[in-house]
């Protein structure tokens, strides 16, 4: 009898010929791990999306996406408020990187990211009560200079983190370039109004009327603040040094917005408008100028051609639509006219180097031209006035000197927005500037909290490939439009003019979203696992937990991913877990471990004379 | 234990196929799984009728393969039913993928085989290469060599196979032709009889919603070695219950078949044929011949190979001087380089003290009758080599030697 003394050890045995409990989730499968054959696991690894990379603030783009396609639209309202502090606004006015970094845009067309965070903004505003709340009281008093986007978002995190913040604006109303810059049919001003209401609810306080320098000094901000952040923006508009510019009928373009804004102006525009400058700022004067009555009006750009205008293509088509003319490669050399402005001289011109960077070169050889105009609105930009701010401070660009942390050398005070962004690459947007206001609110916290800062270190995957996501997922489906008023009536009225999106299209659009990169939570790894591996009410990682004591590794889950979250990790990365190589095909240990464990000490057991 | 006035046997005339149709009606089976290839297709014919007359109340499955048949098989067995199925020749070799499945998960399967010889020649000649081909995937394996012993056979694997210290698989083999399609006498015992004798079919752990298991899960290598510890067990296993079948089988019915071996004239015999199946009628014909001229020869038949009687069969051939093994299958390039028996028998010798010669005499073959003057001239080289004291060659192809 060949099987005569024969014993199975315990750890093996099972009830008859291999015959186990059925293989349900809670038992079954305990008899027969069989995660030890993987040689990659599944894990779940959200890379950052495109769009939230882009964001100038890194709003939660894809994530608030995600909840209004769930129609968890106050869920996504306060994850939008985390980095963001006035939706309303910037669902109007951004220039929305995020839309240019929208994956969709390599395969259809990029989603409308602005119109959903529109709605979302509306939202909150129509909400009774804000969901942000202030922070606990800790005591400590911070002043924010000026109440534009940076100052605005500053104020708004450090009242969050528990500050007692005063806003001090130098205008008879907050809002800086928000209220001046932009005009109202971009902007309607109740609109801004609501959202500075929100920083009173959380109990910021602001002054108006209170200009550092003239009515607060440097030295009363440092004795009755224990920080400061300077978000002063940019004042002073840059002129084109051309012999005349001193003449009537010449106005400067954030000026002549902001008195618009103010309901301050005295402009009185006349039929033929021209408007020097390619920017953003630009655009919205020669649109304004059509609306305060001009009836042709001009925009004269050094850049050669209408995509090398440092603007938003939307809005430049919108103001083509309006029938605003086009000039390019020209700068104004000279303002004639005889006390008041009657035409411009114009010379050929062109930037020396990168466009928008670097000098202009005016061909002083060439004929000039001579150009009849009632008006010029200049929008060059602007600079900033800081005659207040000590010297030691002061950079060569005329913005203020800050390390990387938007600190002032080793005082409490900080700078955040166009001030410091001046001349950094950095585009002068208003998203930019809320962003910058965020993070020196944070670091401001640090230093006022003892803590060292650190720059960040910990890289970040953020997906671009498509090839990274399972496309097969996503059908082609177009970009849902915003209605816009209609060229004609729009000339002539301060009312809104893209319109807004309502909920069902709202849905769609963010319906749209791939998800870049991210858990959304769609199923699709727990539906397409060949076993019972992908449990769903157990968070680990992802949305979901990976049973690795039964996981084969078989890929089917990543291959799946619509997203591309889940990734294949090979299983030697993990310091615990299932696998080693030497038990690659064992039970903890089990029988081969055991004759691994037996092999290393054979040689002990050796014969010593063979 | 029913007494001889309640019994009510009848004596039919009946070829081989058709009694297999009978034992598998008298065993009451549940599930057949049919597939036709001649010439084991009469037994699934009689079955269908017997179905259709409503004679048998069983599940009669036509697949489309005799890998379909016993997969069929090998369901309907986990479930708990008694399951009867049966293929022929190249028939059996399509259904191979089944056979350790089915051993493995110690499912009571009943197979009936009627031989065919593999093609070549594509004929339906018995060889006993198509069965004992799977001799080692774990069935209970065994010849009969006539109708008779064939309707019991089956009654007798049933009832070891499902034993619950056995549960294994069973191939009741019969040689094709001249079992299955020769006609021969057959009692049929009444159905009192073989409800003593076979009690209903019950697997420890069957598939049953209101009890779930699990069959044939994957599992880890190093679990596979104690299924195949506890599957060599079963079949060691078995030979005692076997053993105990056997007498019981002869209590009921009052026919006394020895579990292993047929020992035909061998108390003074020097010279013996060993083979299995039908062979041993011709040979038993030859033999009383041969007696009468004063020749010492008798014959041993292999009744049951798997399990295989090692102890017995050494005991028992040790008595004499040579032993000729008459193959009827193919073991191609094998020990003796002729059948596979051959191995079989002087592995079993090879502990033995008294030791005989062993030759083996491939005859048989492609379903060839063996005819008398065959087995005449076989034992004349049996004589030879006892008188030399030695063998001429292990292997002689009967028919083409002088």
């Amino acid at each position: 009898m060949s099987t005569k003394g024969t014993q199975i050890p315990e750890w093996l045995k099972v009830p008859f010929a291999g015959i186990t409990p059925a293989p349900t989730q809670e038992k079954g499968q305990d008899l027969f791990p069989t995660g030890n054959w993987r040689s990659i696991r599944p894990v779940y690894r959200d890379k950052l999306p495109p769009c939230n990379n882009a964001c100038g603030t890194n709003e939660k783009i894809q994530g608030y996406l995600d909840l209004v396609k769930r129609g968890k639209y106050l869920d996504a309202y306060a994850l939008i408020k985390e980095d963001m502090p006035f939706p309303s606004v910037t669902g109007r006015v951004c220039y929305h990187p995020c839309e240019q970094a929208c994956n969709r845009g390599k395969y259809d067309e990029a989603i409308s990211i602005r119109a959903v965070e529109r709605f979302l903004g509306d939202l909150g505003q129509a909400l009774a009560k804000d969901v942000v709340k202030p922070g606990k009281p800790n005591g400590k008093k911070v002043a924010v200079v000026g109440s534009g986007p940076a100052g605005h978002s500053a104020a708004y995190q450090l009242a969050r983190l528990g500050y007692k913040v005063t806003i001090l604006e130098k205008s008879p109303k907050a809002g800086g370039l928000n209220r001046g810059g932009i005009p109202d049919w971009v902007l309607p001003q109740d609109v801004l109004d609501r959202e500075i209401e929100r920083l009173v609810e959380l109990g910021i306080e602001i002054r108006t009327n209170c200009e550092v320098g003239k009515d607060i000094t440097w030295e009363q901000l440092k004795k009755d603040y224990d920080a400061c952040v300077l978000a002063v923006g940019l004042i002073d508009p840059n002129s084109v040094r051309a012999e005349g510019e001193n003449k009537d009928g010449v106005h400067y373009g954030l000026p002549f917005l902001r008195d618009i804004g103010m309901g301050t102006s005295k402009v009185k525009l006349g039929a033929r408008v021209a408007v020097i400058g390619g920017g953003n700022t630009a655009i919205d004067c020669a649109r304004e100028a059509l609306r305060q009555g001009a009836v042709e009006v001009t925009m004269i750009t050094v850049e050669a051609h209408p995509q090398e205008m440092p603007a938003s293509p939307e809005d430049l088509h919108d103001m083509l639509e309006e029938g605003v003319e086009l000039m390019h490669g020209r700068a104004v050399t000279a303002v004639l006219g005889n006390g008041r402005i009657e035409a411009l001289q114009l010379h050929p011109a062109k930037f020396s180097g990168a466009i928008n960077a670097s000098p202009i070169n005016v061909d002083k050889e060439a004929k000039p031209e001579r150009f009849a105009v009632d008006n010029v609105i200049i929008a060059i930009g602007q600079r900033a006035s800081l005659k207040w701010l000590p010297d030691e401070f002061k950079t060569e660009r005329g913005t203020i000197k800050i390390d990387r942390f938007g600190r002032l050398g080793d005082t409490n005070f900080f700078a955040a927005g166009d001030v410091v962004q001046l001349g950094s690459g950095q585009p002068l947007m208003v998203v930019n500037a809320v962003g910058d206001g965020k993070r020196v609110a944070f670091n401001l916290d640090k230093v006022l909290r003892g803590e060292k800062l650190e720059p960040r270190t910990i890289p970040v995957d953020v997906i671009f490939d498509l090839n990274r996501m399972n496309m097969t997922y996503f059908p082609h489906f177009p970009r849902v439009k915003q209605e816009l008023l209609p060229p004609t009536s729009r000339r002539k009225t301060q009312q809104e003019v893209i319109q807004a999106y309502t909920e069902e299209q709202a849905v769609e659009e963010a319906s749209r979203c791939f998800s870049c990169g991210t858990c959304n939570a769609c199923d699709n790894c727990y539906l397409v696992c060949p076993e019972p591996c992908i449990v769903r009410d157990v968070r680990s990682n992802g949305l979901y937990k990976i049973l690795v004591d039964y996981c084969k590794g078989c890929r089917v889950c990543i291959e799946e991913c619509p997203t591309g979250c889940l990734e294949g990790v090979p299983e030697l990365d993990f310091e615990t877990g299932v696998v080693r190589m030497d038990t690659a095909f064992a039970i903890s240990p089990g029988l081969h471990g055991r004759q691994a464990e037996e092999l290393k000490h054979l040689g002990d057991r050796a014969t010593k004379n063979i | 234990m029913a007494t001889a006035a309640d019994v009510k046997k009848r004596m039919v005339r009946i070829n081989g196929c058709v009694a297999s149709a009978q034992a598998a009606k008298y065993a009451d089976v549940d599930v057949i799984a049919a597939y036709p290839i001649r010439p084991y297709t009469a037994t699934m014919m009689a079955l269908a009728q017997m179905v259709a007359n409503g004679e048998l109340d069983a599940e009669y499955i036509v697949a489309d393969s005799e890998h379909s048949q016993l997969s069929i098989s090998h369901g309907a067995s986990s479930s708990g039913a008694r399951v009867f199925t049966g293929s022929s020749g190249v028939g059996v070799q399509f259904a191979y993928e089944l056979y350790s499945p089915i051993s493995g998960s110690r499912m009571p399967v009943q197979m009936m085989i009627a031989d065919r010889t593999l093609d070549p020649p594509g004929d339906f000649g018995s060889e006993h290469t198509d069965a004992l081909s799977t001799r080692d995937m774990g069935w209970l394996m065994g010849w009969s060599c006539d109708a008779q012993e064939a309707f019991d056979n089956h009654l007798i694997a049933y009832r070891i196979g499902e034993d619950p210290r056995v549960l294994l698989p069973q191939m009741v083999c019969q040689d094709g032709f001249f079992v299955s399609h020769i006609t021969g006498d057959v009692e049929l015992p009444d159905t009192g009889q073989v409800k003593e004798f076979l009690p209903p079919y019950k697997h420890p752990y069957p598939l049953d919603p209101r009890h779930p298991v699990s069959h044939g899960p994957q599992i880890m290598p190093e679990q596979g070695p104690p299924l195949q510890l506890e599957r060599a067990r079963a079949m060691e296993e078995s030979m005692p219950v076997i053993e105990q079948v056997h007498e019981e089988f002869a209590k009921i019915f009052g026919r006394k078949y020895d579990a292993w071996l047929e020992e035909f004239m061998t108390d003074d015999a020097e010279v013996v044929f060993f083979l299995q199946g039908a062979h041993a009628v011709t040979a038993r014909f030859a033999i009383k011949h041969m007696r009468d001229r004063g020749i010492k020869v008798g014959m041993v038949r292999l009744r049951t190979i798997r399990p295989y009687p090692t102890e017995r069969v050494r005991e028992a051939l040790s008595k004499f001087k040579v032993v000729g093994v008459i193959e009827t299958n193919m073991g191609l390039g094998s020990v003796s380089s002729g059948g596979v028996l051959y191995s079989e028998v002087c592995a079993a010798l090879y502990e033995s003290d008294k030791r005989p010669l062993v030759m083996s005499f491939m005859a048989g073959m492609g379903g060839e009758a063996i005819v008398l003057k065959e087995f005449y001239w076989m034992t004349e080289k049996l004589m030879e080599a006892q008188k030399r004291g030695k063998i001429e060659k292990r292997t002689h192809w009967v028919g083409f030697e002088h």
